[in-house]
């Protein structure tokens, strides 16, 4: 059975290390305060609001299928999260939706601990992806996952809290279209 | 009894009655079956994704607010998924089935040239991915490439560009002139 | 050979149908889903034995009622909540492999339409 490609990329991406998060000096805090946009999934034409925290991803789990791989392959992803958030606003008209909510994200992700792993930008198209970690300082882990989209009719935020190992990540680069990802450079300097 | 609209047939399929959704199976399986065959290649492969495309319709039935969404839907899904599939292809691997893809499409096509829809089909498999899924979705669904890009998440530009290269490859190898009206047929969609 | 080469693609690429063997391996695994999310925590969770013996009170009996009858309640309620966030948990997932993938085009795909500010950090 062909399994749904784009979960198993995912489950790729976010290999799950065993254990507990390793005990670290302060460092980002992996959970962003994201705004609740209310006013714009009125004026969206398709809004996605999935808010799972620890105990929902829990319930989440029970009732995936023992006998269905996909389920099992959710399975395995969520062992380590502690949350799941995503916002993502489709509109009929371009930039109808307002860039100071993004910015106040895109704040968030300067701080000491997150570190941009990827930026795509097309001026053309008007499309803007980046994607982030927050890393375990003195080690190769990471708690966080954060992903801003921005395109001409959709803006998307995602925030994954938990339990990351990079060094599965990056041993995944090139396979499965995941994109190579230089995870030894230093943090940016902001 | 008179047949449903197909809003009214989605309706009841919300509803959970197991005959509107085998309906919309049936009246969407030839959409979704073909561009899964003709992405990957593979009689059986397509079938599975086909299949695998509808489970999770009936799983997202709540979350399709009319019939045309349900097309639109459809048909991003089952690119998508195709799409991924054959990423996680190893490099190299050609579709195992390509003669039966061919076989499929002839009888399809009722074309008077075998060979020449042969031809036809072994180049549209040998396009990547992205530019297979905007050839199919221009040509097989009849999209303009506003909604191919709303369906693939693909920039317009995007598109025209890969129609254009897809095209003129193709073009090029039947050895036809380019056609004063081929653009104008595109309802000027390649400019 | 002077034919539209739209007109090939068209006629070419015209769409093909399964068949009715197809629609009954959808409708079967439909089927065998909705099997097992029936088999999934019962909704009737396994009900206190009530023995309605003649010298149990009225007041009695009609209490034990009601407090299966919430329970029951409350265990479909989980089993809603449930199933929801586990699609909620699926289609969190989508969204996020979408906007990888998009990074992933923006990343490997530069092109002259598109701006070349893209790269890995």
């Amino acid at each position: 059975m062909i399994r749904d490609l784009r979960v198993t990329l995912f489950a790729l991406l976010l290999a799950i290390v065993s254990g507990a998060i390793a005990s670290a000096p302060a460092s980002a805090n992996p959970l962003l305060q994201i705004p609740e946009f209310e006013g714009l999934a009125a004026k969206a034409s398709e809004s996605v609001t999935v808010t799972l925290d620890s105990a929902l991803l829990q319930m989440a789990a029970r009732f995936l299928s023992a006998d269905d791989p996909e389920d099992a392959e959710v399975r395995k992803i969520i062992q380590g999260l502690q949350g799941v958030y995503v916002r993502s606003f489709t509109f009929d008209s371009d930039f109808a939706y307002p860039q100071a909510d993004i910015a106040s994200v895109r704040k968030q992700l300067s701080s000491p601990g997150w570190q941009r792993l990827v930026e795509v930008r097309k001026r053309k198209e008007g499309t803007e992806v980046d994607v982030y970690v927050s890393v375990v300082p003195g080690s190769n882990k990471a708690n966080g996952l954060a992903i801003i989209a921005s395109e001409p009719r959709q803006f998307t935020i995602v925030n994954i809290v938990g339990a990351i190992d990079l060094d599965t990540l990056h041993k995944l680069e090139g396979d499965f279209g995941i994109p190579k990802l230089d995870i030894e450079s230093k943090p940016e300097r902001r | 009894m008179a047949p449903c609209s197909p809003e009214e047939e989605l309706a009841r399929a919300r509803a959970g009655e197991p005959a509107a959704f085998a309906t919309l199976v049936r009246v969407h399986q030839r959409s979704v079956y073909s561009l899964a065959l003709r992405m990957l290649g593979n009689r059986e492969q397509a079938e599975d994704l086909a299949q695998e495309v509808f489970l999770q319709l009936h799983r997202m039935l709540g979350t399709i607010a009319s019939a045309t969404h349900l097309q639109f839907w459809l048909r991003k899904v089952t690119t998508h998924r195709a799409i991924d599939s054959l990423r996680r292809r190893p490099a190299g691997e050609q579709p195992l089935q390509e003669s039966e893809v061919h076989r499929v499409a002839v009888a399809a096509a009722n074309s008077p040239d075998p060979l020449l829809q042969r031809h036809l089909e072994s180049l549209i498999m040998q396009l990547a991915p992205a530019p297979r899924a905007v050839l199919l979705l221009r040509y097989q669904e009849d999209l303009d490439p506003v909604d191919i890009g709303n369906v693939l998440d693909m920039p317009v530009n995007t598109v025209k560009s890969h129609l254009k290269r897809s095209l003129a490859t193709l073009r090029e190898t039947f050895g036809l002139d380019r056609p004063r009206d081929v653009d104008a047929n595109a309802g000027g969609m390649l400019e | 050979m002077s034919r539209d080469l739209e007109d090939l693609l068209r006629s070419g690429l015209r769409p093909v149908d399964p068949g009715e063997a197809f629609t009954r391996q959808v409708l079967a695994r439909v089927e065998r889903e909705r099997e097992r999310e029936r088999e999934r925590p019962p909704i009737v969770a396994s009900r206190p034995r009530v023995h309605l013996f003649r010298w149990v009170s009225a007041a009695l009996a009609a209490s034990a009622v009601l407090a299966v009858v919430f329970y029951n309640i409350q265990e479909r309620r989980e089993q809603m909540q449930g199933l929801a966030a586990r699609e909620q948990l699926l289609e969190a997932l989508r969204v996020t492999s979408e906007k990888l993938d998009l990074a992933y085009q923006g990343v490997q795909t530069p092109s002259r339409e598109d701006d070349e500010d893209s790269h890995d950090s």
